[in-house]
């Protein structure tokens, strides 16, 4: 019997004018949790995209139970008792969460239809399992990221593979979240032996359920299969990005000269949101925390016009307002809103990174009869690409080519293009390794002390706590409570947890 | 970072340029007359026809739509523009105003009722084809109106180059010009992509979608209308039947063109030389087969097999650009 369940060695695997692995090599030991980690565009995915047959590496080996394998195509991994979640959402939107999660074995009457009472029966165990409290009827499109990144995962879990792939699962999930996945993880590798390989740009969640490491830096191992007993966090973090980690700390002043820029006063929403009051001030960042479905992106949407406010006001600048319309929203009050769902409502996949991170601009930077060049477009978003660090061959590189971290880092950099007034950030930094996501941050900061006022959504706590001036908690499409943050992480986390609980 | 645009040689368009040129080589060999001065003309004139119809559906097609009213949008306006020249007696520099307006007046309202009940424009235009078509009859008894200022029809016979070239045909290669100029080097042509690429992101990036699809309707009416014009300066009347019932013998050069050209059927993506090489290639075929006499159903027949193969290729470079995405 061979201790190892699957292996790779020197796998080559390039695009057009990018090299995404480089000789990478590790070894999952049965029964183990093997964290996969490395900067955005790293290789991480490819690697996985590899082992699920996906893509087909260009040389190098593959191992599965001790034997060398080829894999064709993705059916080939699932014979192997392979099963994946990809970094990117894959579910069929216009279908139920049932019919998702059953997809590859949809139970069939005896008359050969297919048995829906069985679909809804079947899936709900699973999605109890997770903890997930959804209506298996649900039309997937309806969920929000978060819901369907935990869907995907317990569609993964049901098909009771051997072998686990989770590429970036707890990028959309709150602490809570992903606390319940890893107890589920740790008992189904405890209890049934299943191998793990498990990627993410969040270090303490690594610590917390991984055996072994393998670092990737530009396709190459920067550490292979090593026990992360061997390592800590300083290590680690020299091994993915070759120097220490900046922690960015917040040393704003809050301003107490009260400016206020935008103002909601006993807002109704035809989304279900009620008594929703909310202060912005110029320059300040305003953070709203809140479970998974509390209705924080929700009401954003209503704000920039693209749902409806039935009741109440919206103050802007001091003067009471409509806005009917995203771009009314962006062209006449300069409020901007970064989407959390980069896929669907954040790029244009099929268009390259020029005319993504430029989209917002157009308007602004046209001439005479309209006329706008890509040279006068490269001017006013170059800064932005490159301050963010989004590696790509060329500016007409494909969004779709690019890896998850770098599509999120375009869709965060055409609304600093944009350069609004509002901006409406929406879970900022999923899939952004540790690196960007300081940049990120102290881009942020630097953008409220310029003058820009922020509204701030995040699952990620520390991220709040380091960003935010003052917190608001929603929970159920109301605002439960308000704290002022003074940056210290204990106090103030559990605070936020009290309004959340009661 | 400033690395220029893949180059020319690994486009479609260059791999359509060179199917012209076998064609043509194979053709002239073949055939005789392909390469005389009368055949030449001849093609011209319908290249110029089918180059902006196809254009004309292009822009449709790239809000993820179709029109399949444009025929009967193309005769009413055709017919409209012979009542005013014939019966009004409006000079033509006007009439060819109004042709234009009526064009873009019946794409409006394709596209505002799309937009305003959602409803897919397959079935939106499939309905008011009919509609217009029937009106159309209705209103002129199904007559023509053979009595046009000779001025009018007069440029559709002239001949330019030696008399190797319809001046039609400068028409709709400027039109490609401009409308290359429209969607490459200005905001709105850029907004108008984008809207059809991912209309969800689109709006929440400050861009009005359905304002722009609409936009798209109305330049296809616009186009369809133009199209009609050079087609009544070619047979030199205004015939109710001049694209066939309901306007129909129009589609299949209409998706011909630009699917075969690459614009993208799901939306989002277009080449307006694409569609121009893929109208000529068309032509050029069709014409080949006419002098090699094998008549008429197995043009259509062969031309129905290219626009399955054209599908085809959709189909996979779809797959190709989004399969990095959308795997299992
Ligand atoms: N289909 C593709 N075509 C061209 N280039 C690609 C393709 N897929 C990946 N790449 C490139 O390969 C490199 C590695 O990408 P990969 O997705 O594996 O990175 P990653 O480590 O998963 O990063 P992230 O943390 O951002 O998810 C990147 O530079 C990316 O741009
Ligand atoms: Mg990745």
């Amino acid at each position: 019997m061979n201790e190892f369940c699957l292996e790779i060695r020197s796998a080559n695997k390039s695009f057009p004018g990018v090299k995404a692995l480089d000789q990478a090599s590790f070894r999952l030991r049965k029964g183990s949790i093997h964290a996969l980690l490395g900067e955005n565009g790293a290789g991480k995915s490819t690697l996985i995209k590899i082992i699920t047959g996906v893509h087909k590496q260009d040389s190098g080996k593959l191992f599965i139970n001790g034997k060398e394998e080829t894999l064709n195509n993705p059916n080939d991994a699932t014979k192997f008792g392979i099963s994946v979640v990809h970094q990117e959402r894959n579910l069929i939107r216009r279908f139920s969460v049932g019919e998702n999660l059953m997809l590859n074995n949809l139970p069939k009457t005896p008359l050969g239809l297919i048995d829906y009472d069985e679909i809804t029966i079947k899936s709900k165990k699973w999605l109890e399992m997770m903890d997930l409290d959804i209506d298996p009827k649900t039309v997937v499109s309806e969920l929000t990221v978060a819901k369907m990144q935990l869907c995907e995962i317990a569609k993964a879990l049901s098909l009771k593979a051997k072998i686990l792939l989770l590429d970036e699962p707890t990028s959309s999930l709150s602490p809570q979240e992903s606390e319940n996945l890893f107890t589920l993880l740790k008992k189904i590798v405890r209890d049934e032996g299943v191998s793990i390989v498990f990627v993410s740009h969040k270090l303490e969640e690594v610590f917390n359920i991984c055996d072994d490491v393998t670092v990737l830096r530009d396709g190459e191992n920067a550490c292979t299969s090593e026990d992360i007993k061997n390592l800590d966090r300083q290590k680690l973090v020299r091994l993915m990005i070759g120097r220490d980690e900046q922690i960015v700390k917040s040393a704003r002043k809050i301003k107490n000269a009260k400016d206020t820029i935008l103002a909601l006063r006993n807002v109704k929403t035809e989304l279900g949101h009620r008594n929703i009051d909310l202060e912005l001030n110029r320059s300040e960042i305003i953070g709203l925390y809140g479970l998974v479905g509390a209705g924080r992106t929700e009401l954003m949407k209503c704000l920039i016009g693209q749902d409806k406010i039935t009741d109440g006001d919206v103050i802007v600048n001091g003067k009471k307002v409509t806005i009917n319309s995203p771009k009314t929203a962006l062209e006449k009050f300069k409020i901007g809103y970064i989407s959390e769902d980069r896929k669907k409502e954040g790029l244009i996949l099929i268009h390259n990174v020029l005319d993504n991170t430029s989209i917002t601009v157009w308007s602004q930077i046209r001439k005479a009869f309209g006329f706008v060049s890509d040279g006068m477009i490269a001017n006013k978003v170059d800064s932005y690409i490159r301050q963010l660090e989004v590696k790509t061959p060329s500016n007409y590189q494909l969004i779709s080519n690019l890896s998850g971290g770098n599509q999120q880092k375009i869709s965060v950099a055409k609304w600093l293009a944009a350069g609004t007034d509002i901006l409406i950030i929406d879970e900022p930094t999923v899939g952004i390794d540790i690196k960007t996501k300081a940049y990120l941050h102290e881009l942020i900061i630097k953008l409220a002390d310029n003058g820009t006022s922020i509204i701030l959504i995040s699952s990620d706590m520390p991220e709040m706590i380091s960003l935010a001036d003052k917190i608001l908690v929603m929970k159920d499409f109301q605002m439960s409570g308000i704290v002022e943050n003074d940056h210290d992480y204990d106090a103030v986390s559990s605070k936020i947890m009290e309004f959340i609980h009661t | 970072m400033n690395k220029k645009i893949p180059n020319f040689i690994f486009t479609n368009q260059f791999g359509l340029l060179c199917l012209v040129l076998i064609f043509i080589v194979i053709f002239s060999t073949v055939t005789d007359g392909f390469t005389s001065r009368f055949n030449i003309f001849a093609l011209s004139r319908v290249i110029a026809i089918d180059i902006m119809i196809g254009l004309a559906m292009m822009v449709v097609i790239l809000t993820g739509g179709l029109n399949l009213a444009l025929g009967a949008i193309g005769v009413c306006a055709a017919m409209f523009g012979g009542w005013c020249m014939e019966v009004l007696e409006i000079p033509i520099i006007p009439s060819i105003l109004l042709m234009l307006g009526m064009g873009s007046f019946l794409g409006w309202i394709n596209g505002f009722i799309t937009v305003k009940t959602g409803v897919h424009s397959f079935i939106v235009t499939l309905a008011t084809m009919s509609i217009y078509f029937g009106f159309m009859t209705m209103l002129t008894e199904a007559e023509a109106f053979r009595r046009l200022p000779e001025l009018f029809t007069d440029f559709g016979s002239a001949k330019l180059f030696n008399k190797y070239i319809s001046p039609l045909l400068l028409v709709s290669v400027a039109t490609c010009f401009v409308l290359f100029y429209v969607f490459r080097f200005t905001d709105i042509g850029r907004k108008l992509i984008a809207a059809g690429a991912n209309p969800e992101a689109a709006e929440l990036s400050g861009i009005s979608v359905n304002r722009m699809f609409i936009y798209c309707h109305v330049l296809s009416g616009f186009l369809g209308a133009l199209a009609a014009i050079l087609l009544t300066t070619r047979i030199g009347a205004a015939i109710p039947s001049m694209a066939g019932q309901l306007g129909m013998d129009w589609l299949l050069p209409a998706f011909l063109a630009p699917v075969i050209g690459g614009t993208l059927l799901s939306g989002g993506k277009l080449s307006v030389f694409g569609t121009m090489l893929g109208a000529v290639l068309v032509t050029l075929l069709t014409n080949g087969l006419y002098l090699l006499d094998v008549g008429e159903f197995w043009i259509r027949f062969f031309l129905g097999i290219i626009l399955l193969m054209a599908v085809l290729l959709d189909r996979t470079r779809e797959y190709f650009t989004l399969r990095k995405v959308i795997v299992s």
